[in-house]
């Protein structure tokens, strides 16, 4: 077969004012997303809200700049390259196969577009997922449909609302009952699934005082469309410090007793002598858990500081590491990926045996 | 230069077999793959209209904030049903089994696909799940979206059990369709016809055909395990009894994502048909967009957990996820910059099918953008979840995928049933669809910014004009699919007659009779270059005697 002969390409004057008018309109568009009230239409609460809205007026930027030159030599195109009357229904278009500089460039921009985008997403990524924690941990938990909190030294769960101070980074462990939920404040751009069995975490500073929907955003069941009734609070410190301390001293006494396993009653945790738990561990326990940290397993993992370790804010079961959750596993055993554990008559517990054992391990620190 | 490669194909006229008798061995369990191409499109397009229907009951029920239309089970039961169908008996059925079929053995000079009982039990396969899995509605539906996460898809009732049966029953097809298509490309292409001659249609469909088979048997194992677990208790997904909810969502994205592509590429390649037809060009940069079609099936195997940035991966996880998904946006920006480029220079046939293809692009490339936006992780994590994603994918499979089939059908309808479809009705069903469209699904997007969940009956008050704007745009579109089916069945009895080659086309299939006869070609023809160029002489030696040699008066260049 002989060479193919190209035609000779050259481009006409409307094209270069075409490019000119798309360039302008695209520094247009630059410049509006650059300057977009993003803030206006949704507030932005937490210092990570103002990096993810800065990423995004950068791909809103370029994106509508690709957009405007896609668009604008597709119609270009074919309004000055439509067949007319005149050209007979033999007329072929300039047969050009390819443009060997053209698709090199067209390669080389999105290239290179693609590592900018990149260091940006990474420098933005490494400020919001591997911020260390200062020390501020609130759990929320899902169920369907609503979600519970728990905070410092409270004992128990928190309906409705739970409270945060301002400008001060908050770390949020969230873990779900049931089913997969979601944590989602929009004015705080993040989020994290509530997956059971699983301790998501997310960490940011809200930097805005005021009160804001928590919404879940993985479908849930009947109610998941009204599983947005809780709310996030941003309070001054001051405001925040008496609201802790309420709940502190409301919840001292009530929370954390566990429902017996027969009918009625419940297992007064409080009541547990730590003594007396300290002898029963050796005798029931220590074949399988040693007084050690968290990762000294035996056949179960280590059980020192099981309720005051921050490295480890759940249990093996996904729960919160509380006291009413350790007493839990003692009474219903435990089934799952690190083992399995006999529950309170299997190992022959009564129920005073778990308040002391609940008392033991918590006082190990 | 490959002239020596070439066979003389005189003999092989040997091997033609003769047409079956009888409307069942015909029509019904017929083995000729033009007529399951054509099963395979009416059946699709059935499920297209009850898919259609259901999403059109979504629209009238988030009309209003409070709902009200139907109760939150039976919205939950829709949507699922919705996105399930539209995924798995609509947009993959079309793509690969429709025009897959029907089109590719004959644009490489083939009489048959390789495999053709294969074929026949492949298609009957796919009515049959498309049955099991629209009377789950009689005992309770599936309910958790149409990925099914567990735990939330342990409690759904026994309809989730059949939703895990009907997919599995279609993945079992598509997986044999790809293997049966991959074989036939490889292996009986016309002679002469080398990879760098192939049509880009057959060359999307080669890069899809290996998706299909490998992605598809991951989400036969989790539908596997998610039917025993619902059925026999054992615990592959539920926490609580020591299973992992990840390990679905990993088993399931790693083939879903591969699938968006199983959606996308075939449509890739009619598009790449369409535009130089109706440009009288050739395709700009035609090993760019065939090699792209390949890139971007490879990397698709490696991004699935892009759709688990909120679920609870281990942070550093999320770097090669997100870096890899934003590298797939430079071969398709590439294939986007070659298809405008196409239309350069061109001489510009209005037709239809050029109005969908360009549709296409410009409503592709708005999806391919936002899906970079989702790719960022630190945006993902506002977004996802949201109608942000809901818009997003929207485009990507409607704007792409569904604007590229009718495309194709106003393309390939002619060759297909002998007669032309009505261009009028088919413009007013483009920019009709083309507005309602983006009326639906372009404020999607600021509604999931601002804070509207997805799969919700009910949302904030804040949200509920938009949502109106919506669903009455949503109407237009349906309006104007309605157009586009009352042309089909008028233009399948009256439309006007045409020869072999309407369009003026230059791929094989345009050089036989329309419809074509049921052994395709009588001779093999020879293959000497590629389809492509409109100043060239047709590169094809051997056709059958009633065209040999003889191209449509309107093509320009004579043949010898």
């Amino acid at each position: 077969m002989a060479v193919r002969q190209e035609a000779p390409v050259r481009v006409d004057r409307n094209f270069w004012i075409v490019t000119l008018v798309l360039a302008l309109l695209s520094a247009a568009a630059v410049a509006y997303w650059i300057n977009a009230p993003i803030s206006h239409w949704l507030p932005s609460g937490s210092d990570s809200a103002q990096d993810v809205d800065d990423l995004f007026r950068f791909m809103a930027a370029s994106g509508s700049a690709l957009m405007i030159y896609v668009l604008g030599y597709l119609l270009y195109f074919l309004v000055a390259f439509r067949a007319k009357a005149s050209d007979g229904p033999d007329a072929i278009g300039v047969q050009v196969h390819d443009n060997h500089t053209l698709e090199f460039w067209w390669t080389l921009i999105p290239a290179l577009f693609v590592i900018l985008l990149s260091i940006i997403s990474v420098k933005i990524w490494f400020g919001i997922q591997l911020q260390p924690s200062n020390g501020l941990v609130i759990e929320a938990i899902g169920h369907q449909w609503y979600y519970t909190f728990r905070a410092p030294g409270v004992n128990g769960e928190i309906p409705n609302e739970v409270h945060v101070p301002v400008n001060k980074q908050v770390t949020i462990d969230v873990t779900s009952t049931d089913v997969i939920h979601s944590f989602w404040v929009p004015a705080f751009r993040v989020k994290a699934d509530m997956v059971p069995g699983l301790v998501n975490t997310i960490r940011f500073t809200p930097n805005t005082v005021g009160r804001y929907q928590i919404i879940c955003t993985e479908f849930c069941g009947t109610q998941h469309g009204e599983m947005n009734q809780q709310y996030f609070v941003v309070d001054p410190p001051a405001k925040f410090a008496a609201w802790l301390k309420g709940w502190q001293v409301k919840n001292a006494g009530v929370s954390d007793a566990l429902p017996k396993a027969g009918a009625g009653g419940v297992i007064d945790l409080s009541k547990g002598v730590a003594t007396t738990g300290q002898a029963l561990f050796t005798q029931k326990c220590s074949s399988c858990h040693a007084m050690a940290s968290f990762d000294h397993k035996v056949v179960g993992p280590g059980l020192k500081g099981v309720m005051a370790d921050p490295s480890h804010p759940s249990l093996v079961n996904g729960d919160p590491s509380t006291p009413g959750n350790v007493a839990k596993i003692l009474q219903k055993g435990y089934s799952g990926p690190i083992g399995v554990m006999p529950n309170q008559t299997a190992n022959g517990l009564s129920d005073s045996d778990i308040a002391n054992l609940v008392a033991y391990l918590k006082s190990i620190k | 230069m490959a002239v020596a490669a070439v066979h003389p194909s005189g003999g092989i006229a040997d091997h033609i077999h003769p047409e079956p008798h009888g409307f069942i061995r015909r029509y019904v369990f017929s083995i000729d793959h033009k007529i399951i191409g054509i099963q395979y499109m009416i059946t699709g397009f059935v499920f297209l209209v009850l898919a259609g229907l259901l999403a059109e009951f979504i629209r009238v029920q988030l009309m209003n904030a409070n709902g009200g239309f139907v109760s939150n089970d039976t919205y939950n039961e829709i949507y699922t049903m919705h996105g399930s169908a539209m995924v798995w008996l609509v947009i993959i059925p079309i793509v690969t089994g429709a025009f897959g079929n029907y089109i590719f053995p004959l644009q490489i000079g083939a009489r048959d696909v390789a495999f053709p009982w294969l074929n026949m039990i492949s298609f009957w396969m796919f009515p049959v799940a498309g049955l099991l899995l629209f009377s789950s509605f009689l005992l309770g539906a599936p309910v958790a979206g149409w990925t099914e996460y567990p735990p939330m898809s342990l409690q759904g009732g026994v309809g989730t059990s059949m939703w895990c049966a009907a997919i599995f029953l279609i993945g079992v097809s598509s997986t044999m369709t790809g293997m049966n298509f991959m074989v036939t490309i490889l292996k009986m292409r016309a002679p002469g016809m080398t990879f760098t001659r192939m049509p880009l249609f057959v060359w999307a469909q080669l890069a899809t055909a290996p998706l299909s088979m490998v992605a598809t048997t991951a989400l036969a194992a989790a539908l596997a395990a998610l039917f025993i677990e619902r059925q026999f208790g054992v615990p592959f997904f539920d926490a609580a009894h020591g299973g992992s909810p990840l390990l679905w969502q990993h088993m399931f994205w790693f083939y879903s994502h591969p699938a968006v592509y199983i959606m996308i590429l075939p449509v890739f390649g009619i598009i790449s048909e369409v535009l130089p037809t109706f440009s009288r060009k050739p395709i700009f940069g035609y090993k760019l967009i065939a090699f792209s079609s390949v890139a971007i099936a490879l990397s698709g195997f490696m991004v699935w957990a892009h759709h688990m940035f909120t679920s609870g991966l281990a942070p550093y996880l999320q770097l090669p996820f997100m870096i890899i998904t934003f590298v797939i946006g430079v071969p398709t920006g590439v294939k986007i910059f070659s298809w405008v480029a196409t239309l350069w220079g061109g001489k510009i046939h209005f037709t239809s099918a050029l109005l969908f293809a360009v549709g296409f692009l410009a409503l592709f490339t708005f999806g391919g953008v936002t899906g970079v936006f989702l790719a960022a992780v630190p945006f993902d994590l506002h977004a996802h979840g949201t109608y942000f994603i809901v818009g997003h994918f929207h485009y990507v499979l409607v704007g792409g995928s569904l604007m590229g089939i009718f495309a194709g059908i106003y393309y390939w309808f002619p060759k297909m049933v002998g007669r032309m479809m009505n261009e009028t009705l088919g413009k007013w069903h483009f920019w009709l669809f083309f507005i309602g469209f983006n009326g639906t699904f372009l404020p999607m997007h600021w509604l999931g910014f601002l804070g509207m969940p997805r799969r919700v009956p009910v949302y904030d008050i804040q949200f509920q004009t938009w949502n109106r704007v919506e669903s009455i745009s949503s109407f237009v579109m349906t309006f104007a699919i309605l157009l586009f089916f009352i042309n089909v069945l008028v233009s399948i009895r009256k439309g006007k007659k045409c020869g072999p080659n309407p369009w003026g086309g230059r791929t094989l299939e345009w050089m036989i009779p329309s419809p074509p006869h049921y052994y395709n070609f009588k001779n093999i023809p020879t293959v000497y270059g590629l389809p492509y160029d409109f100043s060239e002489p047709l590169p094809y030696t051997g056709l059958d005697d009633e065209l040999n040699d003889k191209p449509p008066a309107q093509l320009a260049g004579a043949h010898h």
